[in-house]
Parts: C-alpha cells; structure tokens; sequence
C-alpha cells in the first residue's frame, strides 16, 4: 500500500471530527442540559459552552429550555367566600430549575413543557380556589384606600403554589404570578347592568335635583346679601344724615338769641319755597300787601 | 499541502520489479491522481472560502446581535452587543450569532378589557350589537372598585433595555409585557370606581396603569422601559345612553349653577352700586343740610341787628318783600275783591295739571 500524506491528514482530520461529535457537546446560552448514564441523569449543566461525554450508548444530551416560560390557565369559576362566583384566570412565569428531576418526570413526553404545564395547570386550580374561597368579592373589587387585597390574593396563591411545588418536586420554579383576567357569569353580568342602569338614573335626577337647589341656594344667598348690603348702607346713610344734623344743630344755637325772629324768617323761606313754581295764588283784600286795595294804608296811619 | 510537493520523489523503491511491467499503467495512474488532486485542492479551497465566508453578517441601525462560541456569549456586559456594521462569526457548530431589535419601539396591547370586535369592524368603525349581558369567555371588561363593569383598552410603547436579558431570560419576551399589561389594567381597574376611569380621573388611572406596569416590569425583571401608555375607557355599549344621560345632566346642572352664579353678580354688583349711591345721597344731604343750616345762621345773624331796630317793620317790609317776589314767580294770581256785608262767595277751579296750561274758571 501506498502511503499518502494527504488521506492521511484526511484521515486523522475525520477521525477527529468523529470523536468531537461523540466526545464533545455544547450547551447554549439559555439551555439547560441533563447527561444520562445508560439511561439516569447523572450530570447537569446550566452554564454555556462545550463540555466532554462517553459517546452515546453509554452517555446521551437532553436539552431543555431554561428560560422563563409563560403559562396562562383556563379562565374557571371559583367561589368567594362571600358566596359571588368570580371566574378569573392567572398567568405564570415559570423555569426549570433542576432539569435532573424535570427529566424524568416530563422527558417521557414529546413535549416536556406542555406536560409540565398541565401538572401547573391541575395545582394553580387547586390554589386558585383555596384563596378564592377564603375572600370576599370585595378584597378584589374596592378602591385603594378601602382595603384592596389584591395583590395579597395574587401573592397568597404564589406562595400556595410554591409551597405545592416544595412539596412535590419537580423540578421547576415559578418566578411570578399574577390575576389576567376577572369576569362574573354571564347571568349576573345582566343583573350587574340593570344595577348600574339605575345607579346612572339616581346619579342624573341627582345631578339635576342638586344642581336646581344648588342654583336655588345661589340665587337666595344673592338675594340676602344684596339685601344686607343695601340695609348696611340704609345704616351708614342715616348715620350721616344724624351726624349731618348734629353738625347743623350746632349752628342752630345761632337762632336761640331770637327764636321768633329765627321762626319768622323759616316762614318765610319755606312760603318762598313752596310757591317758587307754576303755582296759583288767590287772594282777598285781608292779606298784606293787597289790603292796600281797602285803603288800608289809612289804617296804617291810625295805628 | 507541502506534502503534496513531496509527494513525487517518493515512489518506493521496495517495488522496482513491479515497475516495468505496469510503467505505462502507474503512468496513466500517477497522471490521472495528480489532475483529481489539483480539482480536489481547488474545490476545498473554494469550500474553505464558503465555509469562512458563511459567518459574515451585518447588523443594521436600530438592531444588536449577540455572538455565542460553543453556546456561550462572547464579551463580558456591554461589550457582548454588537453594533451596526460588517460582522464575522465563525460558522455553525462552534459559533452563530443572534440578532436583537433594540432601538426599535415595540408596542403591545392589552387583550382583555375590551368587547368582543373583529378587526374588520374596527377598521369599518362599525361595533356588534351590544347585548343586555356579557359572555365572559367571549367579551373581555374589566370589573371596577364599585363592582361595575367597563371596558378599557391600553397601548404601550417600549424600547428594550436588556436585550440579553429579553432574548436569553425568557421563552417570549413580549408575551410577558403583554402578561403585565393585562395585570396593570385588571390591578388598576380594581381600585378605581367606574366614574374615575370614564370622566372624572381618567389620568388618573391611565398614570396608576403605567405605574403598576413598570412595577411589575421590574419585579418580573423583564428589561424593558415603557415609553408610553395609553388607555382608552368606554362604558359597556348596552348602558351607552344612562351614561350620556348622566353627562347630560352634568352639563345641564353647570349649566344651571352658572346662570345662578351670574344673577348673583348681577344682583350683588346692583345692590352694592345702589347702596353706594344711597350713602352718597346721604352725605350730598348731609352736606346741603350743614350748608344750609349755617347759611341760614349767617343770615338770621346778618337781620338780627336790623330786626332789633324796629322789630314791627322789619317783618312787614320782609312779608312785603317776599310776597312781593312770590307773586312774580306765581303762574296765575288772582285777586278777589271782598263782597258786601261779608258774604261767602264760591269759586270754581279745575284741578288738572293736563294739559300744562290749566284752564281756568272764571269766579261767577
């Protein structure tokens, strides 16, 4: 035989790559990997990279996901304490976190996730209407300062299922959980509507009941305060005319040297004034200076 | 390929009996093995050159990749995102590389909350029937703090943070957002009274949304950042007309209490520009009272001294003298002559002050 360095350097090359593909394996970023020795998980590797194995009859790869899955259940009823059938669904953020014992539970399987999630699925039922069931409607349903327990409920049912996974391994972790979705049966739906119908009736005779006695109340206090104000400046205005005439009275001391001759002279101003305009005046011989037309000047003149 | 150029001197000598009788044979052979193995050095040439040049990739504006050796990240944080640009990875079984969107905004919207509508009616703007009760398998709405029903629906924006975390964290990254979001509206719905969300607090609510979302994002470690949310709250389509109506009679109510708000300016502005007035009139009475009383003083101190003098004239000349004047002013006077032997004597007047000039009867 003829030696060729060339199909040798082939030859040792396949050999090598023979032996990489049976000796050696990866595991990717995000898997995890379980090494079965003749059938039993022997060896888990979580980190990245490439690693060393007995070829295959003796060691086989199983490679699983381990990155965070997400799992939603089917929206169920359950029943609060309080006796209101809430149905409600939930989602999880789940993982596999010993694939050592995910693998023989689940690898039987085609599809180990699915099959885990259907053993999550059986126990989030069973917790769901445990905690449910130890609430009334209004832990769920209640403004924020009233006491809202919902997120306690989210939280009681993660620890329920937590301590349910502790319990039985198998291998996986749920990171979160949390309510997707809340819905009431379709008949009370119907009754929750004809509620709210009449809550928006009350809430609109409301609006118009008190907006009319509000605008009443308005108009009223108007009226009053106007009226006070108008009375408080009656006040002030005969303050000033009291104060007009105290002042005016000083000089009336003035008339006090004469009172006759002071009563006379107003007399005489108030017949001035009252006669100023468009009046008609009738007279006799009796009255000053008309007398005269009777010669009362001899008269005069006798006295 | 050295080995190749020593390859010729090499045939054995351990076999020269051989060599004649098959010279022409091991000549064509020899001939032949030396052509395949130019086209054999060619082609794994060629192959090598494919093989290398299989790795290159680029990474566009807008997008990271990410490259593994043996499964396992190259770089260390930061420095394992590739930027935009020509990249060369080694090929398939000992690296590969992986794109991420990053700068790219991504948006989710919430999937329950919202009645049941087809995009096709959505996009006609038509909705279904609404109907006297909800299915709650088929019809999403949330339930409020009052136990009300109504349907909300939110948007989000978001940009991707943690890229390694977003692809190698989780199964499908954005199902997770979405997750949240659905929690963040439900959560928030829970606390809020069904008037909040639709009039009176509906930022309120919108803001309460995006706070639980990014609480959850960053419990859930999902590494990304919101850049905006938007929530869009509807009364259940059956109660569209009670809800109207409470609008209505909201707007009505305003609209009453302004009217009474503006009487009441009216009437206050009024009151206060009257009494202003009554108490200015006080005083021009005040004043004209003062004024007067003292220049009557002045007066009566002016005729004192000629009233001292002779008391009996003084009022007769002053009743004379004021006569005197009222009787120019007078519109009509009339002098009666005295009847013999004092009899009385009728006289007759028309008392009307229309037409201005009053009629007078004249004394029978």
């Amino acid at each position: 035989m003829k030696r060729n360095p060339l199909t040798l350097t082939i030859g040792i090359l396949l050999i090598l790559i023979v032996a990489l593909l049976l000796f050696v394996f990866q595991v990717r970023q995000s898997e995890v990997v379980v090494i079965t020795t003749f059938g039993k998980p022997t060896r888990q590797i979580k980190d990245p990279g490439a690693y060393l194995k007995w070829p295959w009859p003796i060691q086989s790869v199983h490679r699983f996901d381990q990155r965070v899955q997400n799992f939603e259940d089917k929206f169920s009823e359950g029943l609060t304490s309080d006796n209101f059938n809430l149905l409600s669904s939930v989602y999880v953020g789940w993982k596999i976190t010993d694939a050592r014992v995910f693998y023989p539970k689940f690898a039987a399987s085609t599809t180990p996730i699915a099959e885990a999630e259907k053993v999550l699925e059986r126990l989030l039922s069973n917790a769901k209407a445990a905690v449910i069931g130890k609430h009334p409607l209004s832990d769920f349903l209640s403004p924020a300062d009233v006491g809202n327990r919902f997120t306690e409920i989210e939280d009681e049912i993660l620890a329920a299922m937590r301590s349910e996974l502790l319990a039985n391994d198998y291998g996986i972790e749920i990171r979160f959980l949390r309510i997707k979705r809340l819905g009431l049966p379709e008949t009370v739906t119907q009754s929750v509507f004809e509620r709210m119908t009449s809550e928006r009736q009350v809430l609109t005779s409301k609006s118009q009941f008190e907006g009319e006695a509000e605008a009443q109340k308005i108009r009223s206090e108007a009226d009053r305060k106007a009226a006070e104000i108008l009375a408080a400046a009656d006040g002030q205005a005969t303050q000033i005319r009291g104060k007009g005439e105290a002042e005016a009275a000083k000089s009336l001391e003035v008339f006090q040297q004469h009172p006759e001759l002071a009563n006379f002279i107003f007399r005489l101003n108030a017949l001035e004034g009252a006669l100023k305009d468009r009046s008609i005046l009738i007279f006799d011989q009796q009255i000053p200076p008309f007398d005269l037309f009777r010669g009362s000047h001899t008269n005069l003149l006798s006295k | 390929m050295a080995d190749l150029h020593s390859h010729p001197p090499e045939p054995a000598p351990p076999e020269p009996p051989v060599e004649p009788a098959l010279d022409a044979g091991s000549q064509a052979l020899s001939e032949a093995l030396r052509s395949s193995f130019a086209i054999v050095k060619f082609v794994m040439v060629v192959l090598v050159f494919v093989f290398l040049g299989s790795g290159l990739f680029t990474v566009r504006e807008g997008e990271r990749a990410i490259k593994l050796r043996l499964g396992k990240p190259v770089g260390e944080g930061e420095k394992q995102l590739l930027g935009p640009g020509l990249h060369w990875s080694l090929p398939y079984p000992i690296e590969e590389y992986q794109k991420i969107p990053i700068t790219e905004i991504q948006s989710v919207t919430s999937t329950i909350g919202w009645y049941n509508v087809t995009p096709e009616q959505e996009l006609a703007g038509t909705e279904p029937f609404p109907t006297a009760s909800l299915n709650p398998v088929s019809e999403g709405y949330l339930l409020t703090a009052d136990a009300n029903i109504v349907h909300s629906r939110a948007t989000v924006q978001y940009r991707i943070a943690n890229p390694i975390g977003y692809v190698f964290d989780f199964v499908n990254a954005s199902n997770a957002v979405q997750n949240a979001l659905d929690n963040a509206l439900l959560w928030t719905a829970a606390r809020f009274t069904v008037d909040e969300i639709l009039t009176r607090d509906v930022i309120g609510f919108t803001e309460a949304v995006r706070k639980r979302l990014n609480q959850l994002i960053e419990e859930q470690s999902l590494g990304v950042v919101v850049e905006q949310c938007t929530v869009r709250s509807v009364p259940p389509r059956y109660l569209k007309d009670a809800f109207a109506g409470v609008l209505r009679a909201e707007v009505n109510r305003n609209k009453t209490l302004d009217e009474a708000r503006s009487y009441e300016n009216q009437v206050l502005s009024r009151a206060s520009a009257d009494a202003q007035s009554r108490i200015d009139a006080a005083e021009s009475d005040r004043a004209r009272l003062v004024a007067e009383v003292s220049s009557r003083a002045e007066q009566f101190l002016e005729l004192l001294p000629k009233f001292r003098q002779n008391p009996e004239l003084f009022v007769q000349q002053r009743l004379t003298e004021t006569l005197g004047r009222v009787l120019t002013n007078a519109q009509d006077t009339i002098f009666l002559s005295e009847t013999a032997a004092g009899k009385s004597r009728e006289l007759r007047l028309l008392l009307n002050r229309e037409p201005p000039k009053p009629k007078l009867e004249q004394p029978k």
